[in-house]
């Protein structure tokens, strides 16, 4: 059996790229792409530590997170398609009108 | 070994008159989505403001529902239904109706009448319900989202303004960030209990009694749930969303915003601080502290110098939130909820009234400045007195409501030992009268920018009851507070049972 420690650094890492990745990346896409890794390394953790413990209760979380990842994506290529239209690009540093 | 939709049958038939509300909410928004709107009401784009009165039927209905909802724990002890919940509950349906009641003329004007934002209320306010009751980290999660993913939609509502687009995105970029560390919190947390449970009771006590080699685990945990929680509710430093999103908003949508989501995470946070970490108290009180005075200081001081008057309402109600997570704050869990659910009552009326003001004003073109409040006392007598009215309770000023809401909590921190905090909080609260009062100085010493020739509108009439009656509750509000106080004392809070949540074991172990 692999051990949990490692499961708990893989996923560490996976979240922190994706928490650079929000940080750093400007296109509103590839935040998009990160956040999804956020999410993704909680399910690491959730499935491992379920499997460990013998119990069904993480597991049936990280099938809904999936399935709410997928609402989430839908809500915010919506937006990033009503930007990209009324702006013409989708870089976030360029969205500016709101500010003080 | 039954099968799963035996399974869910038998939950969902054992379990479901605690969540009528909620299947009345989805349903009915369901429905209006797909054959009313089409087939059996087919009204045309001019006749679609129509929807509202159904709309506050609902609602009105989910109310009655609420209160009639017995006591209890549901669904695998993941939803409960106690004072606390119901509580809050009540406060964001009313938020919920006071929007929609709000909305009749801004939509109006802009002729962007769709059904679809009436369902996306009624969707939010069934994520809201959840959110009320949930006491489980998977409900508290989901239903976050639930309530979060539809605000982000009615946000960005006006499509063809670049400021709606932008704040949504705004919005929606840093409330799913956010959603990523409370996630990773909570899979963190399930980590530290070995992978058994997410359950808030159970969570208590095991969490406190883990071996040492996990206490960063469940440190790391606390604090990422926390900064999620704090995110939702806009406290400082994890702010930065709200001015902006407040600020590009549809109008009645902020004033939504800046109440029905704050209850229900307010509930969350009682729900959750109270229930859950009751033991870890140690690793979450210096933190929240902090944000606590960070928020009512940078809260207050960064709206002093607010030229918009939305801008202004953000920045205040982020301060607003400081002062409320004293009642988070508070060891006596009861008394604090009770202080929260006191206090966040009164901010409901007082603020969804300073709202519709601008929303009048708004509606003739004007009012999203602050300096378009020039002379109104001679334009607008009445509704500038309520304006000033409402500004005045924001600020806390007796006898008016919003003192009353605001002295039991800073009373309930004092007893509980946080003078510091309540040193500041009454500071940060005479830095606040300033800015409001600066609106009251616009609204009766400035003459007004262009010479008054221009058409009284007459406002729309639930607008004007609103504003009606949210006056006189803040003018005589305070004379109910001690019986309101007595009648809340009665409500148990928090019902204290453990019952066991339910561990599905894998069938192969």
């Amino acid at each position: 059996m692999v051990s949990m420690n490692a499961v708990l650094l893989i996923s560490f890492l996976l979240w922190s790229v994706g928490v650079a990745g929000v940080l750093i990346r400007r296109n509103a896409l590839v935040i998009l792409m990160c956040v999804e890794l956020m999410l993704n390394a909680a399910n690491l953790n959730l499935i491992a530590f379920a499997r460990q413990a013998g119990t069904v209760n993480g597991q049936a979380f990280a099938l809904l997170v999936m399935g709410f990842a997928a609402a989430e994506v839908a809500v915010g290529l919506a937006l990033v398609v009503a930007l990209y239209r009324k702006k013409g690009n989708i870089q976030v540093d360029e969205i500016n009108l709101l500010k003080g | 070994m039954p099968s799963f939709s035996a399974g869910l049958w038998e939950n969902l038939s054992h379990d479901i008159h605690y969540i009528w509300p909620h299947i009345l909410l989805m349903v009915a928004a369901t429905l209006m989505l797909w054959p009313l709107d089409s087939w059996l009401m087919p009204w045309t784009k001019a006749e679609k403001h129509k929807w509202a009165l159904p709309t506050l039927a609902i609602l009105v209905a989910t109310l009655g529902l609420t209160l009639a909802t017995p006591n209890g724990l549901g669904f695998s002890a993941m939803y409960k239904v106690d004072g606390l919940t119901k509580g809050f509950q009540v406060l964001c349906i009313l938020g919920s109706i006071f929007a929609v009641m709000l909305s009749q003329n801004v939509l109006g004007a802009l002729q962007e009448h769709t059904v679809e934002y009436y369902v996306l209320i009624l969707l939010g306010t069934s994520g809201m319900l959840f959110m009320c009751g949930a006491v489980d980290l998977v409900t508290v999660y989901f239903s976050i989202e639930l309530m979060a993913l539809c605000i982000y939609i009615l946000v960005a509502y006006l499509r063809h303004q670049g400021r709606s687009i932008e704040a949504g995105m705004k919005y929606f970029l840093l409330g799913a960030f956010s959603s990523g560390i409370l996630l990773y919190g909570i899979s963190l947390l399930f980590a530290a209990t070995g992978g058994v449970t997410t359950n808030l009771t159970e969570l208590n006590q095991k969490l406190a009694l883990v071996s040492a080699d996990k206490n960063l685990l469940v440190y790391s945990g606390v604090l990422m749930v926390l900064v999620g929680l704090c995110f939702k509710v806009a406290a400082v430093p994890f702010h930065m969303w709200a001015p902006d999103a407040y600020d590009g908003a549809p109008t009645p949508i902020t004033a939504w915003m800046a109440t029905a989501p704050k209850a229900a995470s307010l509930a969350v946070f009682l729900r959750v601080f109270d229930t859950g970490f009751h033991n870890l108290s140690y690793d979450w009180t210096a933190p929240l502290m902090v944000i606590s005075a960070a928020s009512m200081i940078l809260g207050n001081v960064a709206a002093i110098r607010q030229q918009s008057i939305k801008r202004l309402l953000a920045y205040s109600s982020i301060a607003h939130v400081g002062y409320m997570l004293l009642g988070v704050l508070s060891k006596d869990a009861q008394a604090g909820a009770q202080a929260v659910w006191l206090y966040m009552l009164s901010y409901l009326v007082m603020n969804t009234g300073a709202f519709a003001v601008v929303i009048y004003l708004q509606g003739k073109g004007e009012g999203e400045r602050i300096d378009d409040f020039r002379g109104m006392g001679k334009r607008h007598p009445l509704l500038a007195f309520a304006m000033l009215i409402f500004l005045l309770s924001l600020a806390g000023i007796p006898p008016l409501i919003g003192f009353f809401g605001k002295f039991y909590l800073f009373l309930l921190a004092v007893q509980q030992g946080f003078t510091t905090l309540v040193v500041i909080a009454l500071l940060t609260s005479a830095v606040s009268a300033y800015y409001y009062l600066e609106v009251v100085k616009q609204m009766y010493f400035k003459e007004p920018a262009t010479e008054d020739g221009a058409e009284c509108e007459p406002m729309d009439p639930y607008a004007k009851w609103l504003i009606t009656a949210a006056c006189t509750l803040v003018i005589i509000g305070t004379a109910f507070g001690p019986q309101l106080l007595k009648w809340t004392d009665d409500i148990r809070w928090f019902e204290k049972e453990a019952p066991k949540a339910a561990v599905f074991e894998l069938p192969g172990k």
